[in-house]
């Protein structure tokens, strides 16, 4: 029968690590949560609310001291409409997986009900709110979760969220010779016929011509 | 200097290729013979390049794995004589299967610009025709024709690989109709869509 | 062509790799931007598309987070036609994975056989979803139609006929030196660096660490089927090389079979009863719109490795389209990391550790 974790041991590891987050950084405003899925098994993970300066400091604590080793997810977002606290907001997805290094010929069985601790898989959600700016900026983590690296890279490029001490930022999915600033993501690009009521009034599209026609970019 | 220019132009081979057309060309317009030979080139010269239509070994995207699986022993393309080579300069037909990005678009038109007469281009695919489900992506051309003449449209998201075997062959009666053509003539031709009857 | 459109441009010295740099974008479609003007059961078709390859399981991963976000239970039914669904396109995405490495490695007949295989797959997820290989099958709150009369009976035996098939596959690629030449030795990659790095899946789990997300973020009916993640042991201190990978994936196949045999026998309602669709047993009732301010995310073991949806609710026509949607590929953060794996090993080795990494372009490039 296949095994799983189950909700007692994700909510004590949930607590456990929300504890251990407020009683560090509960003086800097950094407000940690244990929410749970509203779907499937209703797992709980950790939701942390990090002003951007102390991000770093958080940052190394997760990995050293609460054995979060993978940076899965980086996402920006941008609020033109949010108020002037919550212009843009960076959104990292970090887990715990008990993963070491194995001997040759060996292998690890986890049981999982049995595992305890920081052995047992979490989630982690953390938000960092920037307020309205031309130019926001968060600390980079390349240095503390080498998989932040190329997501980070993916933030700039789309939605065009500087990482600060981030080394060798490059645009990695749009063109390398896109113009200075264009970041697709922010809500001041539409997309193509954004408007669809274009569409309705001439929905098999005879009489548009493509916007690209002739032309090799 | 002109008149010296003109007394050399016999020694110089391209010039001299030209000329002897020109002077071939009026001739046989003037016996009708060229009417006649352009019937044959286009039914019986082409013969052994519309049996054997090399195509690029391209994949952008999803119709690629069906371009795959209509190479495999379910569909096999072989025995219609489709086989996929590694070089552009080696093949005849481009299958664009995929939505062309503007990061890829110089890419696909170099590929094209390699490929030597007479070639024809495929366009596989509802991202490849008109930029299928992302034509209003900030990064996806609108349709390949934007950017190479296409000769064969195989509509579908992704078309089954009996379809671009039937593009094959739809293919294939489009070089006996237009024989020796040279690609960039093609452009104002009524497009040939697989599956309109 | 069969792994996808990308570059990677390799410094050597000789014939030894000095250093590498990937670059991707080619078919970077914007889907996320894309996303922001559709509905939610809009998106499923452009998340089929997403890795091309895997279909089912990345819509799969989209319709968790539209149900995180949404607030909506799956009916048990539902979850495991899911299963099944998910678990066939496991082996067909397995096997294009095979069909495409042996052709890199030098063997053309695995090509043959492996997509002659993948076909009575396809067959079956075309009679689910209507197509071969984009099936816009699950829906927020459960699945578009029930599974066909007798699709049980052609499951079981195709899957039977497939766990013979793989003994055939093994006795082939065993048996042949230069298949194991090729692959022994090659790639070295330690379980630590590939977690930091972000990289996940069948990969890590070649390093002899079991780690499935199919079992510690549990999402659907997997803790009742009859299964155990398939690991291998590293052969050496460096870590998993590509026979690793490559054993690994096998062992994958093989328990993906035993896990469709079994949840095909336990579906609650009957493997040959047929509902309609709308029906409460496949179907639950679905808001389908998001307040601002809401937010969901999965959490799914894809193919390739470990993918994730963030969608935070408010976009618009009210609350109708996503304000954003986020998605995490395995194999955008895992095809940097081999590019520097393969620093020190000759340029022959190139197309060996890059294939059985198993890359998908569809997925990287969004």
């Amino acid at each position: 029968m296949g095994m799983r974790v189950t909700n007692e041991q994700a909510d004590m590891a949930a607590e456990d690590a929300v504890k251990k987050l407020s009683d560090r950084f509960g003086s800097a405003d950094v407000k940690a949560t244990v929410e749970h899925h509203a779907n499937a098994h209703k797992m709980a993970f950790v939701r942390a609310h990090v002003p951007a300066q102390h991000w770093t400091a958080v940052a190394k604590f997760l990995r050293f001291d609460a054995a979060v080793n993978y940076c899965s997810m980086v996402t920006g977002t941008h609020f033109p409409e949010g108020g002037a606290d919550r212009g843009w907001e960076v959104v990292y997805h970090l887990m715990r997986q008990p993963v070491t290094d194995q001997a040759p010929n060996t292998n690890t069985v986890h049981v999982a009900e049995s595992l305890r601790g920081d052995d047992i898989p979490l989630e982690f959600e953390v938000i960092l709110t920037l307020p309205q700016t031309e130019t926001p900026t968060v600390p980079s983590v390349q240095g503390i979760w080498v998989g932040a690296d190329w997501n980070e890279k993916e933030t700039w490029d789309l939605v065009g969220i500087r990482f600060e001490g981030h080394e060798n930022m490059h645009r990695v999915l749009n063109p390398h010779d896109s113009p200075e600033g264009f970041h697709p993501l922010q809500k001041q690009h539409k997309i193509r016929y954004h408007d669809f009521n274009e569409m309705y009034d001439d929905a098999q599209g005879f009489g548009r011509k493509p916007t690209d026609e002739g032309r090799v970019k | 200097m002109a008149g010296q220019q003109e007394n050399y132009a016999a020694f110089n081979s391209r010039a001299l290729v030209e000329m002897v057309g020109d002077v071939t060309d009026e001739a046989l317009k003037a016996t009708k013979i060229k009417q006649f030979l352009s019937v044959l080139a286009g039914r019986y010269f082409n013969w052994a390049g519309r049996k054997s239509l090399f195509t690029l070994h391209l994949g952008i995207k999803c119709c690629a794995i069906e371009m795959a699986a209509a190479a495999t022993p379910r569909f096999d393309g072989d025995r219609f004589g489709v086989l996929f080579r590694s070089s552009p300069r080696q093949s005849d037909v481009l299958l664009v299967n995929g939505p062309i990005t503007k990061k890829f678009a110089d890419k696909v038109v170099r590929l094209w610009e390699q490929m030597p007469e007479p070639k024809y281009c495929i366009a596989m695919g509802e991202c490849a025709i008109s930029g299928g489900p992302y034509f209003q992506s900030y990064n996806i051309l609108e349709g390949v024709d934007t950017v190479i003449p296409v000769d064969v449209y195989i509509p579908g998201c992704p078309p089954r690989p009996e379809a671009l075997i039937d593009g094959f062959g739809l293919l294939r009666e489009k070089i006996i109709r237009i024989g020796a053509a040279p690609s960039s003539g093609r452009k104002g031709d009524k497009p040939v869509i697989v599956g309109e009857d | 062509m069969t792994h996808g459109l990308w570059t990677l441009r390799v410094k050597v010295d000789g014939e030894t790799v000095v250093d590498t740099e990937a670059e991707l974008g080619y078919i970077h479609r914007g889907v996320e931007k894309i996303a922001e003007s559709r509905d939610f059961t809009q998106i499923t078709p452009y998340c089929d598309r997403l890795c091309y390859v895997s279909a089912m399981t990345w819509a799969n991963s989209y319709i968790y987070a539209a149900e995180d976000l949404l607030e909506v239970e799956v009916p048990e039914r539902a979850e495991y036609i899911r299963l099944i669904a998910a678990e066939c396109q496991r082996l067909a995405s397995h096997l294009m994975w095979l069909g495409a490495y042996g052709p890199d490695i030098g063997s053309l007949t695995l090509m043959t056989w492996c997509m002659r295989d993948r076909e009575m797959f396809l067959d079956l997820l075309q009679e689910l979803g209507g197509s071969r290989m984009h099936y816009n099958y699950p829906r927020v709150g459960g699945v578009k139609r029930d599974i066909p009369v007798g699709f049980a009976d052609r499951l079981v035996a195709k899957v039977k006929l497939f766990e013979h098939r793989i003994d055939e596959y093994e006795m082939l690629l065993d048996e042949s030196t230069i298949w194991l030449v090729r692959l022994q030795g090659v790639g070295y990659a330690k379980a630590e660096d590939m977690v930091n790095a972000g990289v996940s899946g069948p990969n890590i789990r070649a390093a002899g660490v079991n780690y499935d997300v199919r079992w510690a973020h549990p999402y659907s009916v997997y803790d009742q089927v009859d299964w155990e993640p398939a690991v291998e042991k590293p052969t050496s201190v460096k870590g998993a090389d590509c026979y690793d990978r490559y054993r690994v994936r096998m062992e994958e196949m093989r328990q993906s079979c035993r896990m469709i045999l079994d949840a095909i026998e336990k579906i609650p309602g009957g493997k040959n009863t047929n509902y309609a669709n709308g029906d409460e047993m496949i179907l639950a009732k679905a808001p389908t719109r998001a307040p601002e301010g809401a937010t969901g995310f999965s959490h799914y073991e894809c193919t390739r490795g470990a993918s994730q949806f963030y969608i935070q609710g408010g976009g618009d026509g009210r609350g109708k389209n996503p304000y954003r949607l986020s998605i995490r590929s395995p194999m955008f953060i895992t095809i940097p990391y081999v590019a520097k794996t393969m620093i020190g090993y000759k340029v022959a080795d190139i197309p060996a550790i890059m294939g059985s990494f198993d890359p998908c372009i569809g997925e990287t490039d969004r």
